[in-house]
């Protein structure tokens, strides 16, 4: 029996999301990438969805599963469609209920009856478009098929058929009611329509033979809406003294089909924002022609890869204009160490391994056009801040601090990334310090990113991998962005800066000899 | 209801965008003394002149559906004036009141105002009845016959009666009739405001259930207010329409009667002042014909306010007029009497001759040389090519073009082969060319051809000029003969 679209069994769904931001968001940008996407969505309430990170393979194989079929347009418009007016069917019918619940006529009213009509309406409408639609299409995803057959059989059931024979009964009787208002110094009498002239007509027709082209509009654009609630009610109330059946039809109706959504479908609605929202987030990317794809999950960290990935939170931010970048760790490889020019996209590179990993572990689509991912328990990441400077010693310190507690929280199941720490003190201390950590990760076996500008810690042993940023060739102030594999090489950048201003040692020599 | 006074088949535009150079028409041909008489300080006459006579008629039978209205018009000069002071009464009317229309006031103010403005109407369109009633019989033409029938057929007085008594009901102060039918969630939806049934109305609804606001609801005020705009949305936009619809007949009416009013008023001027006016006959746009006789310089007539000289011409088969000869003899009077008579001729209007025929054109194009500017020094020829060429883009097979001194301003053996390599290309693609010119090389370099008319401005034997162009070749002053022989043959001295 179907019971969710984001957890294949009911218990999965009953546990507890996370309440905080987890502590990794703000290091890895997935605070900027989430952010903009809750605000929009915020009636759905995806929060929690967004900050839980799953471990079970089963569960992220099982939202892979319905993300992908999603991806299907005429799916998506349909599903999307369907969740957004259901959704805020539901919220309006609240207040509805807790109006018709009142005895006070100023809530309890026809007009307010014909709101609850109305919704019913659109609810009986939207379900049985949505079944006939995912009818109509070859569904892959178990929770998808689950949920098409849950609709099937809910529309057979006696309550729904029902459901929409008083409604259809009640349209047809309603649509039979015209009536004639006549209003005057701010009084309204009422009486049924009787064939009177529409005025109008007569006006255009009188005046038909003066007709020329190219005259404005007069219409106003007016709200079918009535202004005051109450006023419109007090009409309703005069029109049906003349259809009392009818009215008490509604009534009845009204009554009888307090409540009558269905909690599954309702969880539906709401529920499937949480991909819909990540599909439509993307979907500019996407056009500027940034991959992404659903990660293989892997359970030992034997291999882990990714191509042409890159950090989501930038991407969005220049609306598609980044670099991408691969990353292959085979065993025993399990510490990525990027070195090379500042302002290369050393740190970008590892916010990226840090969000690909977060992204996979919610069972989303993450950037790249292939990629293994690690199920992880846990992403430690520890960012120093290199530009500040002030406070030297207790910034040493603090990087300590943390590092410590990275580590005391760290398991072989983790997922850590470092980035420029030590960079607060003398080159003597940070190598012994940065060695000392690198011995620590790699006793671990977790996979790691370490950036630093220490190119001793790019060959500490057969565990870590050297990567670095790279510049132009023909103009070395002019960065790729491209972080490739390659042993470290901290002289070569600089040399290519002394070349351009003549000072390298031949250039030098033979400048000084002439 | 159309007026159909200018054209047999459509309306006439005040608006329409005149023909190319407009500007540069009026100043070369002096056209702006014509019009200021036309229009004796009536805009709307200025405007319909202008618009007349800066849109060509292109069809010698629309030329003379026009001709014949305008006929009418001279002939019947008070009910003209008549018909057109109405139009005028009632944009002042209209004007003096505080009735306006425009589509972002509130609808309230929209709908009084549709209906005071349709009251003024409808008392103007009794005026007009009148004066078709008055003066039907002196009328020939079939613009004007057409015009005064539809008048009264269409403001018959059960029409006026009946409209009249709708304004009166849509004025009443007793309230809203409006229909209405249940919407999605049964509010009130499709407002139509009804027509009240006029018998047993109040015994009807004399006890039908109502509903009266209570003291201070605001927002059942503001309900109030916008239920009834609903309800007078669409009665309020047939009103307002129709007072528009009315508005631009009047308008329309006005702007056609304005030029014939200016046309009466032109011609009252030119018979003060002795001058004949003639009916032009148009020929097809193919031929190559003009005959004229007495034909003047109108504007130069106003402006002296005298009589002028006219001249007299018939050629056949000829698309090139070259004019020579004395200076101040009357030239540019003569190019532009041409001009004049080719635009008032294709505007429906009489000519100042005493008969005047020439070919329809479908553009009338001028090239005069431009007073000497002291702000502009240098590039004077650079600039008449320049503009030369601005008309060249516009210059087609059938067009007429006046040059008046053109490309005079370099030397003589320049200027001629500028002008003649011009003119030649201009004639070769079936364009009509009236050139004065002053440049022997030139003028001289079209003798054999056949389709050249040469005219000269007129030198009587005592050396004074009789300011007439007359059919004549150009004259050779030959100065450097002259000086030659002084020198050398007379005497041989210098030898």
């Amino acid at each position: 029996m179907f019971y969710s679209i984001l957890f294949p069994e009911r218990e999965r769904q009953e546990r507890p999301l996370a309440k905080d931001v987890p502590d990794c968001f703000r290091d890895l940008n997935l605070d900027q990438i989430f952010m903009p996407l809750l605000e929009r969505k915020k009636r759905f309430n995806l929060d929690g969805l967004f900050c839980t990170s799953l471990r079970d393979p089963v569960v992220i194989r099982y939202r892979q599963d319905v993300m992908r079929e999603l991806e299907n347009e005429d799916l998506f418009a349909l599903v999307s469609h369907f969740s957004e007016t259901v959704f805020d069917l539901g919220v309006k019918l609240e207040t509805l209920y807790r109006l018709l619940g009142s005895d006070k006529s100023y809530d309890n009213n026809y007009l307010t009856r014909g709101r609850m009509l109305y919704c019913a309406e659109l609810y009986c409408k939207e379900v049985s478009a949505l079944s006939e639609g995912l009818n109509g299409l070859e569904l892959k995803s178990s929770g998808l098929r689950a949920f098409s057959g849950y609709l099937n059989e809910y529309r057979r059931s006696d309550f729904f058929v029902k459901l929409e024979e008083d409604i259809s009964r009640l349209r047809e009787r309603l649509a039979t009611v015209s009536y004639n208002m006549l209003i005057n110094n701010g009084t309204i009498r009422v009486r049924k329509y009787e064939g009177q002239a529409d005025l109008s007509v007569q006006v255009i027709e009188m005046f038909e033979k003066f007709r020329r082209d190219g005259v404005k509009d007069y219409h106003k654009k007016l709200s079918n809406e009535p202004v005051a609630d109450h006023v419109e009610a007090a009409v309703l109330n005069m029109v049906a003294k003349y259809h009392k059946d009818i009215f008490a039809d509604l009534e009845k109706f009204c009554e009888s089909r307090l409540r009558f959504q269905d909690a599954t479908i309702t969880r539906f609605a709401a529920d499937v924002q949480f991909y819909i929202a990540w599909l439509d987030y993307i979907r500019s990317l996407r056009g500027k022609g940034l991959r992404f794809n659903y990660p293989g999950l892997s359970e030992n960290a034997e291999r882990i890869y990714n191509y042409q990935g890159f950090d989501l939170a930038l991407a969005l931010k220049t609306q598609g204009v980044v670099v991408t970048n691969d990353f292959v760790l085979d065993a025993p490889e399990r510490i990525i160490v990027v070195t090379g020019p500042n302002q290369g996209g050393k740190t970008t590179f590892a916010r990226a391994f840090g969000q690909l990993h977060w992204l996979m572990s919610l069972g989303l689509c993450v950037p790249g056009s292939k990629s293994l991912l690690y199920l992880f328990d846990n992403i430690l990441t520890h960012f120093g801040r290199e530009e500040d400077l002030s406070t030297l010693n207790g910034k040493l310190q603090d990087d300590l601090v943390r590092l410590r507690e990275l580590l005391d929280n760290a398991t072989e199941r983790s997922v850590i990334v470092v980035n420029e720490i030590f960079s607060s003190t003398t080159l003597s201390d940070a190598l012994t310090l940065g060695e000392r950590m690198m011995d620590a990760f790699a006793e671990l076996g977790a996979p790691a990113v370490v950036v630093t500008f220490l190119d001793e810690l790019a060959n500490r042993g057969k565990e870590t991998v050297s990567m670095m940023s790279t510049v132009k060739e023909e103009d070395p102030s002019q960065r790729t962005y491209k972080i490739i594999r390659k042993p470290p090489d901290g002289l070569a950048y600089a040399m290519h800066i002394a070349g351009r201003h003549g000072l390298t040692y031949e250039q030098l020599s033979r400048r000084l000899k002439a | 209801m159309k007026a159909n006074l200018m054209f047999r088949d459509r309306d006439f535009d005040i608006k329409a965008e005149p023909c190319f150079g407009k500007a540069v028409l009026t100043a070369d041909l002096e056209l702006e003394r014509i019009i200021v008489c036309m229009s004796r300080g009536d805009d709307t006459i200025k405007a319909a002149c202008n618009a007349a006579l800066f849109r060509p008629l292109p069809s010698p039978e629309d030329i003379s559906y026009r001709q014949t209205v305008l006929m009418d018009a001279l002939e019947n000069p008070g009910p003209v004036r008549r018909l057109y002071e109405i139009t005028c009464e009632t944009n002042k009317k209209k004007s003096g009141s505080w009735y306006w229309l425009y589509p972002s006031q509130y609808l309230a103010s929209t709908f009084s105002s549709a209906v005071g403005l349709l009251k003024i109407y409808l008392e103007m369109l009794t005026e007009f009845r009148a004066v078709a009633d008055e003066s039907l019989g002196g009328f020939k033409s079939e613009g004007f016959v057409e015009l005064l029938t539809m008048l009264q057929r269409e403001l018959s007085n059960s029409y006026l009666e009946s409209a009249g008594e709708l304004l009166e009901e849509l004025k009443d102060g007793e309230g809203l009739l409006v229909s209405a039918r249940l919407g999605c969630y049964l509010q009130g939806v499709d407002y139509v405001l009804r027509r009240k049934e006029t018998a047993h109305f109040w015994r009807n609804w004399a006890f039908a259930p109502s509903y009266s606001l209570a003291p201070r609801d605001d927002a059942g005020a503001k309900d109030m207010g916008n239920r009834r705009d609903r309800a007078i949305n669409d009665v309020t936009n047939a009103l307002a329409q129709a007072a528009e619809h009315i508005e631009s007949f009047f308008n329309m009416l006005r702007d056609e009667l304005a030029f014939f009013v200016g046309c009466i008023n032109l011609r009252d001027s030119l018979s003060a002042l002795g001058m004949p006016i003639c009916i032009p006959e148009l020929l097809p746009a193919k031929d190559e014909e003009r005959s004229w006789k007495a034909l003047y310089d109108v504007s130069l007539a106003l402006t002296k306010n005298e009589a002028v000289v006219g001249n007299e011409l018939s050629a056949s088969a000829k698309r090139l007029y070259i004019v020579t000869g004395a200076n101040q003899g009357g030239k540019s009077t003569f190019l532009r009497s041409v001009g004049q008579a080719q635009l008032m001729a294709q505007a429906g209007m009489f000519v100042g001759a005493e008969s005047f025929s020439a070919p329809v054109r479908n553009g009338v194009f001028t090239h005069f040389k431009k007073e000497e500017d002291k702000a502009m020094s240098s590039g004077k020829l650079d600039e008449e090519l320049s503009r030369m060429s601005a008309l060249a883009d516009r210059l087609q097979s059938g067009s007429l073009i006046l040059f008046n001194e053109s490309f005079a301003a370099t030397n003589e053996r320049e200027g001629s082969e500028i002008c003649r390599q011009i003119t030649q290309a201009l004639i070769e693609n079936g364009i009509e060319v009236f050139s004065v010119t002053h440049l022997y090389t030139y003028a001289a370099a079209f003798l054999k051809n056949e389709k050249t008319q040469y005219l000269r401005a007129e030198r009587l034997e005592n050396g004074e000029r009789s300011f007439r162009v007359t059919p004549g070749e150009p004259l050779h002053t030959a100065f450097g003969e002259d000086l030659y022989r002084k020198i050398f043959v007379k005497g041989g001295e210098l030898a």
